[in-house]
C-alpha cells in the first residue's frame, strides 16, 4: 500500500468551514458557541471537542491592501510525536495509516500529551460516567482512522469545495505541491511547503501562503533533547535500576544470612 | 535488679527532628504508591485503589504539599538537630572516606573494621545528600508539571524526565535505607521513634559523636 497523506494547500481556501462541520458532524462532537472577540474567526483555537478550526489571520499585503490568511488548523500527526513520547500510559500510537490516535481504555487524562504538543493540538476532554463522577480523556483529530479503515477519505477532506483539502498517495501529493509552489511564488513570495523533517515529517502536509510563525508554527520543529533523555534513556534505566536495587538489597540478605550461620559475627549486632 | 538490665540510654534526636523524618517518609511513600500506576502498566489496579485516576492525581497533590514541609518543620521546631545535620553532611574527613571500603565487607557478612564515625556515619551522609538532592529534583519539577501555565514549554519539557529520573533515584535511596535501618542496624530504630539509643548503639556506630559526649560530661564533672 502506498502512504498517503493529507494535504492542505491553504492558498486555496476561502474560510467556508465546510471542513468544520463535517469533522463535528463525523465525529459526534458537541458544539461550542463562544463569545465573539472582534475576530471573523470563529473559534480562538483547537479545543478536545474541536479537532480543526479555520484560523483568519489579518495581512496587510506589499501593496498597502487587506488579506485574510486561511489555515485549516488541525492535528499534523508528526513522524515523531510529541504526545506519543510523552504519555505515560503508551496510550497514544501510530497507526499504519500515519495517523497518531489516543486510544481512550488506556488513556487515564494525565495532560502530559497536553503539555508536550508544540502545536497546542491535544486537549483534554471532561465527560461524566454513570454515576455522576467526572473523568478526563485526551482528544485530537484522529485523521478520521475509522474511515481511513473502510476506504473512504477523513470526513473534512470530502466536504472541502475548493479542493484545498486533499487525501491522495504521498509521492502524487507532494509532487503537485512543488508545482503548485512555483506557481504561486510571485503572489507569496515566502510560501513554502510544511512538512518539518525535523520530527520526520508529519501525515497532514500544509503549503503555507507565509511563513510558519506567521501561522503561529515553529519555523522548525524538533524532537526535543529533553524527550530523547525522558523516553530513550530516563524511562527504561529508571525501571532496570529498581530492579538492580531490589536485587542487590536480596542478594545482600542472602548472603549475610549465609555467613552469620557461620557465626563469623561476634555480638550479633552490625555496623550499619 | 530489672535496672541493671535496662540498658542506659542516650538522646539522639528531638521530637522535630523525628517528626520531620516521618511525614517525609509517609508523604514519599504516599507519591510512591499514587504515582506507580502511570509509572508502569503492573500497578494499574492501584487507580482502582484511588477511585480512578483522578482520585490519584487528588492524592498525589496532597501528599505532595505534605512532601514539602519537612524542611520547615525542622527548622521551626529543631533549629539545633538541624543544625547539626547540616554540619555533619558537609563535614568530609578520613574516617568518613574510611567508611566505605568496610562497610562493603559488612553489607555482604563479611568481617569488617569500621572506623569511628561522627553523629551522622559516612553511609548516613551520602543518604543525606541523595535525599536533598532528589527532593529537589522531585519537588522543583513538580511543581512545574502542577502549574505548567507560570512556565515557558523548554522548562516544562524538561520538567518530566527530570520527574521521572528523580522518583528513580529516591526510590533506590529509599530502600537502601529502610533496609539499612531495619536489617543491618536495628537498634538505630529507636532513634528515630523513641528519639533515644542505647548506650551500646551509640558507641558501636557512631564513636566520634559517642566519644564527644564523654568528654562534655567529664568537663561538666569538672567544672
Amino acid at each position: 500500500m502506498a502512504d498517503y497523506i493529507k494535504f492542505v494547500d491553504v492558498t486555496k481556501c476561502d474560510g467556508c468551514r465546510a471542513c468544520m462541520v463535517a469533522c463535528k458532524n463525523w465525529n459526534d462532537l458537541p458544539a461550542q458557541p463562544e463569545e465573539f472577540t472582534g475576530s471573523i474567526q470563529s473559534h480562538n483555537t483547537l479545543t478536545a471537542n474541536t479537532w480543526n478550526v479555520i484560523t483568519y489571520d489579518e495581512q496587510v499585503t506589499a501593496n498597502g491592501n487587506f488579506e485574510w490568511l486561511f489555515r485549516h488548523k488541525s492535528c499534523h500527526h508528526c513522524g515523531e510525536a510529541f504526545c506519543e513520547k510523552a504519555c505515560p500510559e503508551t496510550a497514544i500510537s501510530h497507526t499504519k495509516f500515519g495517523s497518531v490516535v489516543v486510544d481512550a481504555d488506556k488513556c487515564v487524562g494525565c495532560g502530559y500529551c497536553v503539555n508536550n504538543c508544540q502545536f497546542g493540538v491535544i486537549q483534554l476532554a471532561t465527560y461524566v460516567d454513570d454515576k455522576g463522577k467526572e473523568y478526563r480523556k485526551a482528544q485530537k483529530c484522529d485523521l478520521c482512522t475509522g474511515r481511513l479503515e473502510e476506504g473512504l477519505r477523513p470526513a473534512c477532506v470530502t466536504s472541502c469545495h475548493t479542493n484545498c483539502l486533499v487525501y491522495d498517495e504521498k509521492e502524487k501529493v507532494l509532487a503537485e505541491a512543488e508545482k503548485r509552489l512555483a506557481k504561486i511564488k510571485e503572489r507569496f513570495p515566502n510560501a513554502n511547503i510544511y512538512n518539518p523533517p525535523g520530527i520526520k515529517g508529519t501525515t497532514t502536509v500544509y503549503l503555507l501562503a507565509d511563513k510558519p510563525t506567521v501561522y503561529g508554527l515553529p519555523e522548525d520543529p524538533k524532537v526535543a533533547l529533553s524527550q530523547i533523555v525522558w523516553k530513550d534513556y530516563a524511562q527504561p534505566l529508571g525501571k532496570m535500576m529498581l530492579g538492580a536495587t531490589t536485587m542487590a538489597v536480596i542478594g545482600a540478605a542472602i548472603s549475610t544470612a549465609i555467613n552469620k550461620g557461620k557465626g563469623e559475627h561476634e555480638g550479633g549486632q552490625d555496623h550499619e | 535488679m530489672s535496672n541493671e538490665k535496662t540498658p542506659k540510654t542516650i538522646k539522639r534526636f528531638n521530637k522535630g527532628f523525628i517528626v520531620a523524618h516521618w511525614v517525609n517518609a509517609i508523604a514519599f511513600f504516599t507519591l510512591y504508591i499514587s504515582a506507580l500506576p502511570m509509572y508502569t502498566e503492573f500497578f494499574d489496579w492501584l487507580y482502582v485503589v484511588f477511585g480512578g485516576p483522578a482520585g490519584a492525581r487528588l492524592v498525589h497533590r496532597i501528599a505532595a504539599v505534605a512532601f514539602m514541609l519537612p524542611l520547615f518543620i525542622m527548622i521551626i521546631f529543631d533549629f539545633k538537630g538541624f543544625k547539626n545535620w547540616m554540619k555533619n553532611i558537609f563535614s568530609w574527613k578520613k574516617h568518613d572516606l574510611m567508611f566505605f571500603p568496610q562497610f562493603l565487607r559488612e553489607f555482604f557478612g563479611l568481617k569488617a573494621k569500621v572506623p569511628k564515625q561522627d553523629f551522622f556515619n559516612a553511609g548516613e551522609k551520602i543518604n543525606s545528600w541523595l535525599m536533598i538532592v532528589t527532593t529537589l529534583m522531585l519537588i522543583s519539577s513538580g511543581l512545574v508539571m502542577w502549574f505548567p501555565a507560570f512556565f515557558p514549554s523548554a522548562v516544562l519539557w524538561w520538567a518530566y524526565p527530570i520527574h521521572n529520573i528523580g522518583l528513580g533515584l529516591a526510590v533506590a535511596v529509599a530502600v537502601g535505607h529502610i533496609y539499612m535501618s531495619l536489617v543491618t542496624a536495628r537498634p538505630s530504630m529507636r532513634g528515630i521513634t523513641k528519639g533515644d539509643v542505647t548506650e551500646e548503639y551509640a558507641k558501636d556506630h557512631h564513636g566520634r559523636w559517642y566519644d564527644e559526649l564523654q568528654e562534655e560530661k567529664q568537663q561538666r564533672k569538672q567544672a
